[in-house]
């Protein structure tokens, strides 16, 4: 029997993963609790590619996980999955969202106002180095305006609307019960927005900034301005068996539209939306949105391309199986290379670029 | 009616871990599989417990077969024990109460990486490849909807093509693994990434096939007496590795596929790939009494 | 960190009828024993809200429709329950494409094996002839013939009791 003892794999990865693990001590409703309040926008990130809006389980499995974000969201993909779906939620109307910042870069103003809500963009980015010299850092109490934003901002797109500056909203013939469902059903190409829009939401953030600021750079035909973007909390109406609409929760959305040019009288615009507040990643993505219509094939702003790479699970799904062993693929190039080397025997031959093993 | 009615009992997991819905997608789409042979079928590919790439896809279809009578083994570049297959069998057996063996004989369901076993598969067998990439045209065509466009058409020119060249520029065909292989007549299929030694394995074989690919979400099938053909030229047969005449070093088994264990002195040994296969013939050899099958390959030479 | 649930009786239900039909898609002529008799274990096992139906049984249509599936007519359906043979209704099944040929519908019929029609069947998945004998007439074979150019077509799975028969469409079928 040494042949199996020599080998031994099961072992081994038993003990490997109780490695892993045991660095990362025991896990509690605790730690689990002290992320969650602590890291709300990683939070939102790993719920934004996971799709599936529940702060605790993305503390879970952040804490589970040690942070590794890409096996974060796997252990997330991975539960949702097996849930039923129960309902279909209502579509959201952008007035009807409990907005917290909404801001335009197309207007100095714009109707309902320009709202910063919580943002770190204006803030100097400096290393609160006194907190690990023992002196803690309490953020000054925030002045409350003389009179409080409303909770429910226009849409800016409706008043560009009625300008006649964007086209006019078209009604979906799709009954909200039978929006396409990207988790149900494979994206095929030309994808239908729905997927499109679901497959964006769902995106590596990391990918979609790569490839969105490809666009943005020059490998795109469109240089984005941001429209509207949008932080806000959404009521998740969904109908019950009686037929009357009941509000099952609030999750928190971002979204942002950004347009460029006239296309045929109209400016075009580009969207995207998640859940969490994503800012990066929803502008990213609409403008990878923004750009596909006129994208050439094979192109990194052709929506096959971008959609396929920006999968988080399946990106680094395979990026981490070369590490498993390939010694079959392997033998069988060299196989055919050393029989090939032998036919041409004297004069040498060149490498080959080969086929890559899988 | 309440919601109460549209629920259930919540529980962690499924039986076999995946949920009905997403088993019924899998049924539909494997008989579609079986009725088209060698030809890609989209599905939806839930995310399971394992990371993409790492034979998701496999398991999809694994999962849905799986029930507490079946005996599960599970390869990778023919080791029961390598990390992943280790894991992936203890998976199943753990989320479906399935038994676990090495012995390809006493298997119902193979799952497999790279590899197809060397005993010789029976009617009521079922071997599932991992595939990392479903698509044969990849190499000459990147993007899916052209590729998808060429398969409609039988369009395997440029396929052709490729293989062509390589004989002028080489004096062979160079493909190593995953050699494209022309199923029923009609749909070009990548075998997966198994050795050109494993092909012939496919083709008219008692076993019915399963090829599923989890982050490409395509599924493909190769059903019992189903004609499977490599692509050549008539006048440059089809090859094989040459192994036909490598030992193993363990278990003094020859003529079948070897691992190549490079030496200390510059040279290399062997040893048989299909792990298993190795262990009882060590064993038999220790006197034990161990029930070896036919295999498909007998003193080097295919025979089918 | 995991709990394993058993099957419950729908699970192995359906687990049991999949079996048979794969095998019966699988070695096409092969009668395979589904468990239970009758068109409504093979909805249990493949039918629910992302499928369109179509059937000519009032009583199975109730079934159908508890699993969410879509009612439709045979042009939209991509499944077919028929408790009887209309030659000429299944001229307008669905046969998918050259591009997408799971398009193609799988009918599930009602009819008895082992009386009729006299058929042999070659193809995919039968080790040289298989020669078996339906309660199907011939010019719904000359149909099928006329519609399955493949790999477009549509998938049979012909159910007597309990017992199923398989013919997809890569099968070849000769009226002896």
């Amino acid at each position: 029997m040494a042949y199996v003892a020599t080998r031994g794999g099961e072992r081994a990865i038993e003990q490997a993963e109780r490695l892993f693990r045991e660095e990362l001590g025991t896990i509690d409703m605790a730690r689990v609790a002290a992320i969650r309040q602590s890291m709300p926008y990683l939070i939102d990130r790993v719920m934004g590619e996971a799709s599936l809006f529940d702060e605790d389980m993305a503390a879970l499995a952040l804490a589970q996980t040690g942070g590794e974000l890409s096996e974060a969201v796997l252990v997330l993909r991975a539960w949702r999955t097996t849930q039923p779906r129960l309902a279909v939620a209502a579509p959201l109307l952008q007035e009807d969202l409990l907005t917290q910042r909404r801001i335009s870069a197309a207007f100095k103003d714009i109707p309902g106002g320009q709202i910063l809500g919580p943002t770190l963009d204006y803030s100097h980015r400096v290393l609160a180095t006194d907190v690990l010299e023992g002196k803690p850092f309490a953020p000054p109490a925030v002045e409350p305006a003389a009179k409080p934003a409303p909770a429910h901002q226009p849409s800016l797109a409706d008043w560009q609307r009625q300008q006649g500056l964007v086209a006019p909203a078209q009604d979906s013939h799709v009954a909200p019960d039978d929006i396409p469902d990207l988790t149900r059903e494979p994206i095929l190409f030309p994808a239908s927005r729905a997927h499109r829009l679901q497959s964006l939401a769902r995106a590596e953030t990391g990918g979609v900034l790569a490839l969105g600021y490809a666009a943005m750079r020059g490998y795109g035909n469109a240089h984005p301005t941001v429209n509207e973007l949008r932080l806000a909390e959404a009521e998740v109406v969904v109908r019950h068996p009686s037929g009357t609409p009941f509000s099952a929760g609030r999750v928190r959305v971002c979204q942002a539209e950004v347009t460029s040019k006239e296309k045929g009288g109209y400016l075009e615009l580009g969207f995207a939306a998640s859940f969490g507040w994503n800012e990066v990643k929803v502008i990213a993505a609409a403008t990878l949105d923004l750009n596909s219509a006129e994208a050439p094939v094979g192109s990194p702003v052709h929506e096959e391309f971008y959609l396929y790479h920006t999968e988080s699970v399946e990106a680094s799904g395979f990026c981490i199986h070369f590490k498993l062993p390939h010694y079959v693929t392997f033998q069988s190039v060299l196989d055919a290379m050393r029989d090939a080397k032998a036919k041409a025997a004297a004069t040498p031959v060149e490498a080959e670029q080969m086929e890559p093993a899988e | 009616m309440s919601l109460a009615s549209l629920t259930k009992p919540w529980a962690a997991t499924s039986y076999g871990f995946l949920d009905a819905s997403a088993k019924r997608e899998l049924r539909r789409k494997m008989l579609k599989a079986i009725a088209v042979p060698g030809c890609q079928m989209p599905y939806a590919s839930r995310e399971v417990p394992m990371a993409r790439g790492w034979g998701t896809g496999g398991l999809q279809v694994t999962l849905t077969l799986v029930n507490p009578a079946s005996t599960i083994k599970v390869i990778d570049q023919g080791a029961d024990d390598g990390v992943n297959a280790a894991s992936i069998r203890r998976f199943i057996s753990r989320v479906s109460g399935a038994g676990e063996t090495w012995d390809t004989l006493e298997a119902s369901i193979i799952q497999s990486r790279h590899r197809v076993p060397e005993e010789t598969m029976r009617e009521d067998q079922i071997l599932v490849l991992q595939v990392p990439n479903p698509e044969p045209l990849r190499g000459v065509e990147p993007n899916m909807s052209i590729a998808r466009q060429m398969h409609a058409d039988a369009d395997y020119g440029r396929l052709w093509l490729t293989l062509y060249e390589q004989l002028v520029r080489k004096g062979r065909i160079m493909q190593g693994a995953a050699y494209p292989s022309l199923v029923n007549g009609r749909h070009v299929m990548t075998p997966s990434p198994i050795p050109r030694w494993d092909v012939p394995k496919l083709n008219m074989a008692k076993h019915l096939t399963f090829l599923s690919a989890g982050r490409e979400k395509r599924l493909h099938a190769v059903p019992p007496y189903t004609k499977v053909e490599p692509l050549v030229f008539s006048d440059r047969p089809y090859r094989v590795e040459d192994h036909q005449d490598l030992v193993c070093r363990r278990s003094g088994i020859a003529g079948y596929f070897m691992n190549e264990i490079p030496q200390d002195d510059g040279s290399s040994s062997f040893e048989v790939s299909d792990s298993n296969l190795g262990i009882k013939a060590i064993r038999r050899a220790e006197g034990e009494t161990v029930d070896i099958g036919q295999t498909w390959y007998r003193g080097g030479e295919f025979s089918a | 960190m995991l709990t394993i649930s058993q099957p419950d009786a729908a699970e192995a239900r359906c687990n049991t009828t999949f079996e048979a039909l794969m095998w019966a898609m699988a070695r096409p002529g092969q009668v395979r024993d589904m468990g239970e008799p009758g068109l409504a274990p093979v909805v249990e096992a493949l039918i629910d809200r992302e499928c369109v139906v179509h059937t000519d049984s009032a009583r199975l249509a109730q079934f159908i429709a508890n699993t969410g599936a879509t009612p439709g007519t045979i042009e939209m359906a991509d499944h077919l329950f028929h408790e009887t043979l209309d030659i000429e209704a299944l001229a307008s099944v669905r046969c998918g494409t050259a591009l997408y040929p799971d398009d193609g519908a799988t009918v599930v019929l009602q009819a008895a094996h082992g009386t009729g029609t006299r058929l042999r069947l070659t193809g995919p998945g039968i080790d040289g002839v298989c020669d078996i004998t339906l309660a199907i007439p011939p010019a719904f074979w000359s149909l099928r013939a006329a519609l399955c150019a493949y790999p477009e077509g549509f998938d049979l799975l012909l159910v007597d009791a309990r017992a199923v028969i398989g013919i997809p469409r890569s099968t070849h079928v000769e009226v002896l």
